[in-house]
């Protein structure tokens, strides 16, 4: 396999044509049943977006039942009801799916992988992981989970939550983790196999190599969760005693073991975000990334520092004053790695020609946003602050800003750059920034009084608050700001049901992007490309365009714009 | 917009101090947690800062113009190597700061002069500071020993004579309390934000908590570790005395439980409860 020097691209092998073959079955049974990574990639996506608009929901109905003092609209048991679906819903249903659609979807075309390696099992992780979801929302006609977003034991084991609420969560989650590990299984595969000739590790597309940290970062997780899960399901079901503090056992395991998936995926969905923000800001810059190295770099140290410090969580526990101090060594360790992501990002817009569309603004609000959520997490980070601020509204409002930050603001603005390429079509331009200054208008005035109002003592997951405590106005402002937060998540879901039908032709390439994917057509044929280029450094599609601009001399700038696979 | 909003809370920081920190403290460690809160209030609110006002500036300077034609350029190695020195540097100074501080939070002072003087018979030995479950080789002055356990949803305290009181914990001022924090069910956290911090009483283990409270009065805390349907509800009260009020109050309350359970002793053997 010598690559032929002169040029980039070879001539064409004849393929067999199936893109414009007649379907025999109905489209939604050829979605249901197709091990296509763009297919199962599209439904995780389109599933997730579905959940973000229930856990939207859902938090609005937590705020509104906060919005006054001593308000009796929810029973308490159905507000922790509520509280629990949310958690698995945002968690579960939605960040982390979104990541593994958006990857699942982008990654092969990446790296011009024709399929993944093993896809009838990424198909499997889909169908594990709608089944999950279908055992989670299946429990509305019996109890739902009432044991919190992380249900410790004892208070989730079967004395203190005896109805099968906690069965369906152990159940449920189980069903999703198993499912992310099939994803990770075939991703790692992938990445490994099926990259295109020349495209070394170094030469990966952030997005791509954040799928790399980040697919081997869920996959490891997950398994750590299962076991929790599976410990849990034994205690539950045939009396065990893993959790119970009286028969020797530690309710302490499953906050380390649970921590660590949730530290993990909390890292998975920022790693997942800056691999998509760093390919958005050069390519609206049009400046390469100001050090691919130092941004690859930082993404793997990030998942390492970032779940190792997990015991963040547990200051106030008795793990002995050392182990805090370790984490707080990794939680401040990861401030190099994170400061170093942002820097990049920012040095990389200096000097460029900004276009501000879509894609680049949902970018940069996240930008700003996963900014504020991190240096507030750094500061609850410090052990003697965090014995005052955590499991305070502080901590929802920092863990949201972050998240909110990265997986709504940075899942949009991959969502926006990638649009073109899933569908052939592009999200709509007006629409995507009214509902942009819409999202960042309602996250600021949803959690930034939520940061006030922890400072006044207001602990998370209550169900009510006393008056006299000096948190109505902030709780009142909280819920007003859910309200626009919550339209302009139903505005942006609405751009995208909208613009599938009705949004502006885009080429192949609508962005003038660096990476494969943008090579081949719009929506992608089954088999992804026809041909492909060797690949010679990491922007390929740079390459390319200048080979071409090269060969037909006197074409100049025109030929440079024509598609490259006539 | 967080900065801006931030900043702003920040410039009106003299005439609302307590409206951008925790609750005024009232015990030295919850002094010492407060001015480890300021010193990274002040870098969280820079690298907010920082990094929101770059991304601004670099926004309006390098929108896309007619004619402009972006640079090309690359990092070299120098460059990324002092960002991240910087940043080491920054995450170095905030781990130490944050390690004094801490330290200092755990370290339990001595009861002062107006506080119980204590005698070896109403003290607890064994006391351990705050965030281990052994206790240190040597100490000084033996701390008031209180046993916090925390049920669905109401914290019960036991003082060192036996009595035991519910919701409510009495202590004498100025006077060094050490909580031995249990639990008879799910997690529980105790959190009484002007005495100084939260911490968890967790099944088959004891945790520590300690505070020295500088005034009389009542001060107001809640649990924070979601622990069921009840939650909300289970709150704290930390009513500070004088050290006479304190042994009167226990004196009492171990005399009403000890009448109250002869009562019932009486009613069972008479034959009135079955």
């Amino acid at each position: 396999m010598t690559p032929p020097p002169a040029t980039t691209l070879s001539p064409g092998r004849p393929e067999l044509v199936t893109s414009e073959y007649p379907q025999r079955r109905p489209r939604w049974i050829e979605l249901a049943t197709s091990a296509d990574h763009k297919d199962v990639g599209r439904m995780f996506i389109g599933g997730s977006l579905g959940f973000l608009l229930l856990a939207t929901v859902e938090w609005v109905l937590m705020r509104l039942q906060l919005a006054i003092p001593e308000n009796t609209m929810l029973r308490p048991e159905f507000f922790n009801r509520l509280l629990s679906l949310y958690g698995e819903t945002a968690i579960f249903l939605f960040a982390i799916p979104l990541v593994v659609g958006l990857v699942y979807y982008v990654v092969p075309l990446q790296i011009g992988a024709r399929t993944t390696a093993l896809p009838r099992l990424g198909q499997m992780a889909f169908w594990l992981w709608a089944a999950g979801a279908a055992t989670l929302y299946s429990s509305l006609i019996f109890t739902p989970p009432e044991s919190g977003v992380n249900p410790l034991p004892p208070l989730s084991s079967l004395a203190f939550a005896p109805s099968n609420g906690a069965d369906v969560w152990l159940g449920s989650t189980g069903l999703i983790c198993t499912g992310f590990v099939c994803f990770a299984v075939n991703m790692i595969a992938t990445l490994r196999n099926l990259r295109a000739p020349g495209l070394a590790w170094r030469r990966l597309p952030p997005f791509a190599w954040a799928a790399t940290v980040g697919t081997w970062l869920l996959g490891f997780v997950s398994v750590v969760m299962l076991g929790a899960i599976t410990m849990l399901m034994f205690d539950r079901n045939v009396n065990g005693i893993f959790f119970e503090g009286d028969a020797g056992g530690s309710p302490l395991l499953w906050q380390h073991l649970s921590w660590i998936f949730f530290n993990g995926a909390y890292m998975l969905i920022m790693i997942a975000a800056f691999g998509a923000i760093a390919e958005i800001v050069p390519t609206f810059s049009r400046k390469p990334l100001f050090s691919r190295e130092a941004v690859m770099a930082s993404l793997a140290a990030i998942a390492v520092l970032g779940t190792l410090a997990w015991m963040q969580n547990m200051y106030s526990d008795p793990i002995g004053i050392g182990w805090s101090y370790f984490a707080m060594a990794m939680a401040m360790l990861a401030v190099i790695p994170f400061g170093l992501v942002l820097f990049n990002l920012i040095a990389t817009m200096m000097g460029g020609a900004l276009r501000i569309r879509a894609p680049m603004l949902f970018a940069l609000g996240a930008i700003s946003m996963i900014a504020v959520g991190l240096a507030c997490e750094l500061g609850q980070s410090a052990v003697g602050v965090a014995w005052q601020l955590q499991n305070t509204s502080d901590a929802t409002a920092s863990t949201h800003y972050a998240l909110v930050g990265a997986a709504i603001l940075g899942g949009l603005a991959a969502l926006h750059y990638w649009f073109p390429k899933m569908t052939g079509r592009t999200l709509g331009e007006r629409l995507g920034g009214i509902s942009f200054w819409t999202i960042l208008a309602g996250l600021n005035l949803s959690f930034f009084p939520l940061v006030l109002a922890g400072l006044q003592g207001q602990v998370v997951d209550v169900y009510k608050f006393y008056s006299g405590t000096g948190v109505s106005g902030y709780n009142l402002v909280a819920t007003i700001g859910a309200f626009v937060l919550a339209l302009g998540i139903v505005l942006a879901l609405a751009n995208v049901v909208f613009s599938l039908r009705s949004g502006v032709r885009a080429g192949h390439d609508p962005w003038g992007g660096t990476s494969l994917e943008w090579l081949a057509l719009s929506p992608p044929p089954p088999h992804n490309f026809d041909l492909l280029p060797d690949v010679r450094s990491h922007e390929p599609l740079r390459d390319i365009r200048d080979a071409i601009a090269r060969q037909g001399a006197g074409g100049g700038e025109k030929a440079a714009e024509s598609q490259p696979v006539a | 917009m967080g900065a801006v909003l931030l900043t702003l809370a920040l410039a009106a920081a003299p005439a609302g101090a307590n409206v951008i920190s925790p609750e005024p403290p009232h015990s030295p460690n919850a002094d010492d947690l407060n001015t480890l809160y300021w010193i990274t209030l002040i870098v969280v609110v820079a690298l907010i800062v920082v990094v929101n006002v770059a991304l601004l500036s670099a926004i309006v300077r390098y929108r896309e113009r007619r004619g402009r034609e972006p640079r090309q350029v690359r990092s070299g190695r120098r460059v990324q190597v002092r960002a991240a020195g910087v940043l080491a540097a920054l995450a170095a100074a905030t781990f130490v700061v944050s390690i004094v501080f801490t330290q200092k939070a755990r370290d339990r002072a001595p009861t002062g002069p107006q506080g119980l003087q204590t005698s070896a018979t109403v003290t607890g030995s064994g006391a351990a500071p705050i965030g281990t479950s052994t206790p240190p080789a040597s100490q000084s002055a033996n701390p008031l020993e209180i046993t916090a356990t925390g049920q669905q949803w109401l914290w019960r305290y036991t003082y060192p004579n036996g009595a035991f009181s519910y919701y409510q914990l009495v202590v004498p001022v100025d006077t060094s309390v050490q909580l031995d924090l249990v639990t008879t069910d799910v997690v529980h956290g105790w959190f009484v934000p002007e005495l100084g911090g939260k911490f968890n009483a967790v099944a088959g283990k004891i945790n520590h908590a300690w505070f020295r409270a500088d005034q009389t009065g009542t001060y107001t805390g809640r649990s924070s570790t979601f622990s069921g349907a009840a939650y909300a509800a289970d709150r704290i009260e930390v009513s500070v005395v004088t050290p006479q009020q304190y042994q009167d109050f226990i004196a009492r309350q171990k005399r009403d439980i000890q009448d109250a359970q002869d009562i019932v002793v009486q009613q069972i053997q008479s034959g009135q409860t079955p």
